[in-house]
């Protein structure tokens, strides 16, 4: 039985093999219509259906806090935070390419800065004058509001909070924390459609008069520099400062335990970019590696795979793991960082190469 | 016997003769030609025309190196919060942003407000005089910069507004642009002010190319310096002499819009003391302390060295993005109209580094950094009005240009000069007077299309 697995995998091989001969018999008229298609569906499939997504979820999250901030049970709780821990798993979807409006107008640092600051946030609850509204959250540095503040509100600094401990003040801040992330998603969706900021007609026009992408390759050089920055944000650093120091403190989404699925998710992120995808799936690089050169596809699609599944051998909270997991931890910053120098040593290369106008 | 050591002599001076040479070759004893034109940081230059094309580290760094250098990348994202706290602790009291990248965004710069998350501006303020060593006299009770931010329950320095009057230029074809003139006023202070206070706006510059620059060799700054114009073009050029912290003595400014520090190290824990509130081995104690807002708390340093020292070397070992449209007609035209009008003489194109034994892409480079890293008087309309050690308030110290056409990219919207107010290149030239008035005058009457060419020029760099 082995033996026929095996000489299927050595026939699988060879037709990969002998398929990478054929690399040049892809018409060009091809390869440049799924060029522009890639680009195409890069802002609708991938770009603007995640920041869509981000808004619905968004909406979710708002809602449920609203009734949890009404009807404060334990069961309104754990809902919230399901809705939490589902938009922040289309956030870091969303990560996977952070250019454009996300970096340009901050919203990364204004929903997802980390720490949280325990001190100002405890004297921002205690101190009356402060209204707590959305102004006043708006008016508030970057690591008291966005995601890890609201986080902190539902599962309090050590993960298990009950609905019987919310102050008024509290619940005042949560709502409007998560009224103030609302806003924010919907404004960073508004940002790429036509009818809003429009970025997206910066990339649609690449190497069609965009000052921003002057050719073709920046976007989709743009795109792979998105893709292996999440790779390096992850491997070298969300997992590994922790790592190296050995200290919990540093772990992104500690009250919630969620940075394992946080960190799979930007990789996954990362993923369906290549792929073209948020949800549907539409024309990629991986169509255009495909073309011209099939064993760059596998050795990436293999990665990635390699890459994301290696968190499931995690298996308990990331600021445990660094302690008792640690071969774990190690073996998925491996798998990470030989992803991203696949990113940067050959997808890179692969694009300035193949894709010039 | 004495034969012998003359030949030993001999061959030594022989195989000497050629490393001498090489040391001592400069830019021009090589045609242009013989170059690539987009290697603006020679070795340390990098292929990238994206949003993240200032934050390539410089090839050839070995793995300790390059892991120092992605320690100090982490470290210049990192967000700081009110002490005490598990990490990150010590912003504050009273600070201008929370991390590097705050205000230095994609590595680069930013935008023009004060006050505000996103904000890349910071106020230098000091009465007139200077201390022992030719610094700024510090305000009491506010040190040598105003910090408009501050931790919950304190209260910011100052609040900075900042307004703008709109002036048209015309050209004598009548073409015009459109100037803005900042005014910078100062509200909701602490504590009064004194009435003679100086105010200095200062933008965030980029990190990249820093390494090269500080491997320049002093000499050669030197050699661009002419101090009492005595060739009579009137252009003068001098080097600031700055005291350093780290040294313990007068160095020459390289760092800073006016050459105001003398190492990328200095710079750095500066930035991280004056601008976050966050004290090191540098600066020891609070920005805040002897002020009626200091925290009291015994914590500092609150960075630890190794943080400092990583930040340091990952700014020093960033690459510089390569220069772009060298073949385009009218590119090249605006090359030639750059040096016939004369902005070469302080936007100074190619220069040699010196040896570093340690960083191979940062020694012996050939670089076309177009600063020549001394002070000049830029005119009124530009002037600050507050020295800094030996630049007077008219003195600013030339930018370097490399990387300046990418400012779009990294920044979503560009901002030009010392505190933004330039939003092209043609509104930041058109604003040069002083030692450039004479090629500011030569730009203007060109015509149309070779203004055109010029900037397409500047904005290939």
């Amino acid at each position: 039985m082995k033996k026929i697995i095996l000489s299927g995998l050595f026939a699988v091989t060879i037709f990969v093999a002998c398929k990478k001969s054929g690399v040049d018999e892809t018409p060009m008229e091809d390869f440049n219509a799924k060029k522009d298609v890639g680009i195409t569906d890069f802002v609708n499939k991938v770009a603007i259906a995640g920041y869509t997504e981000l808004k619905i979820k968004a909406d979710v999250l708002n809602n449920s806090i609203i009734t949890l901030n009404a009807t404060t049970t334990d069961a309104n709780l754990t809902a919230s935070k399901n809705a939490w821990r589902d938009m922040r798993s289309t956030w870091e979807r969303c990560e996977g390419y952070l250019f454009g409006p996300v970096e340009d107008d901050n919203y990364d640092p204004e929903t997802d800065t980390w720490p949280v600051d325990y001190v100002a946030m405890n004297a921002l609850l205690a101190d009356n004058t402060h209204a707590l509204d959305v102004t006043d959250i708006n008016s508030l540095q970057l690591s008291l509001k966005g995601y890890h503040p609201i986080e902190y509100m539902l599962w309090g600094q050590n993960g298990n909070k009950t609905a019987a401990q919310f102050t008024a003040r509290q619940k005042l801040y949560m709502v409007s924390l998560s009224a103030h992330l609302q806003q924010k998603a919907t404004a960073l969706k508004n940002s790429w459609l036509p009818t809003g900021g429009n970025y997206s007609a910066a990339v649609l026009n690449a190497g069609k008069g965009s000052t921003l992408f002057v050719k073709k390759q920046d976007a989709y050089i743009s795109i792979a520099n998105g893709m292996s920055d999440i790779c390096g944000e992850v491997g070298d650093g969300k997992m590994k400062e922790p790592f190296d120091a050995m200290d919990p403190n540093i772990v992104e989404s500690p009250f919630s335990g969620n940075s394992i699925p946080d960190f799979q998710k930007n990789i996954t992120g990362a993923y369906n970019v290549y792929l073209g995808k948020f949800n549907e799936d539409g024309a990629g690089l991986e169509d255009l590696v495909k073309m011209k050169n099939s064993a760059l596809d596998a050795e990436l699609q293999s990665k990635f795979n390699a890459a994301i599944s290696s968190f499931n051998s995690i298996t308990v909270p990331f600021e445990k793991a660094i302690f008792t997991q640690r071969v774990q931890c190690q073996n998925t910053m491996n798998a990470i960082n030989a992803l991203a120098t696949v990113i940067d040593t050959k997808l890179k290369p692969f694009i300035i190469q193949n894709i010039t106008d | 016997m004495s034969v012998k050591i003359s030949k030993v002599y001999l061959v030594t001076a022989a195989l000497l003769l050629p490393i001498i040479l090489i040391m001592c070759r400069k830019p021009s004893d090589f045609a242009e030609e013989n170059f690539d034109p987009r290697l603006s940081g020679g070795e340390s230059t990098f292929f990238d025309e994206t949003s993240k094309a200032f934050g390539h580290e410089i090839p050839g760094l070995n793995a300790n190196d390059a892991y120092t250098h992605g320690l100090g990348d982490a470290a210049v994202e990192q967000s700081f919060v009110t002490a005490p706290a598990p990490v990150n602790s010590g912003l504050g009291p009273v600070f201008s942003n929370v991390s590097c990248i705050s205000c230095h965004h994609n590595d680069g710069k930013g935008n023009p407000t004060a006050g505000f998350v996103n904000s890349s501006l910071l106020m230098r303020i000091s009465i007139p005089g200077m201390d022992a060593y030719g610094a700024a006299l510090p305000v009491p009770g506010y040190g040598t910069q105003l910090q408009d931010v501050a931790t919950f329950g304190t209260q910011p320095e100052a609040k900075v507004n900042i307004s703008y009057v709109e002036n048209i230029f015309n050209y004598i074809n009548g073409e015009t642009a459109t100037l803005r003139s900042p005014t910078y006023t100062l509200t909701h202070a602490y504590l009064p002010l004194p009435s003679n206070y100086l105010l200095s706006p200062r933008m965030a510059p980029p990190f990249f190319g820093l390494g090269l620059l500080q491997n320049i060799p002093q000499q050669t700054i030197l050699s661009f310096a002419d101090e009492n114009d005595a060739n009579n073009d009137g252009i003068s050029g001098r080097p600031n002499y700055v005291w350093d912290p780290v040294e313990n003595k007068m160095m020459l400014g390289r760092f800073g819009l006016k050459a105001n520090t003398a190492s990328i190290l200095t710079q750095v824990a500066s930035a991280y003391h004056q601008d976050m509130g966050i004290t090191s081995s540098v600066f020891n104690s609070e920005s805040a302390y002897g002020q009626t807002q200091y925290d009291g708390l015994n914590d500092d340093g609150e960075l630890p060295d190794s943080i400092l020292n990583a930040a340091t070397f990952y700014i020093k070992t960033l690459g510089v993005p390569a220069r772009r449209n060298v073949t385009d007609a009218v590119a090249l035209q605006g090359e030639n109209l750059f040096k016939a009008i004369n902005c070469g003489s302080c936007h100074i194109p190619t220069i040699q580094t010196g040896v570093d034994i340690t960083l191979k892409a940062l020694s012996n480079q050939r670089i076309h950094p177009y600063t020549d890293l001394l002070l000049h008087d830029m005119g009124a309309g530009l002037a600050d009005n507050r020295p800094d050690f030996l630049a007077n308030g008219n003195e600013w110290k030339t930018p370097a240009l490399w990387g300046i056409g990418l400012f779009e990219k990294t920044n979503g919207i560009p901002f030009y000069l010392h505190d933004g107010r330039a939003r092209t290149i043609e509104e930041a030239i058109l604003w040069h007077a002083g030692e450039a008035q004479n090629s500011k005058n030569k730009f203007v009457a060109l015509s149309a299309s070779d203004r055109k060419a010029l900037i397409k020029f500047v904005k290939s760099l």
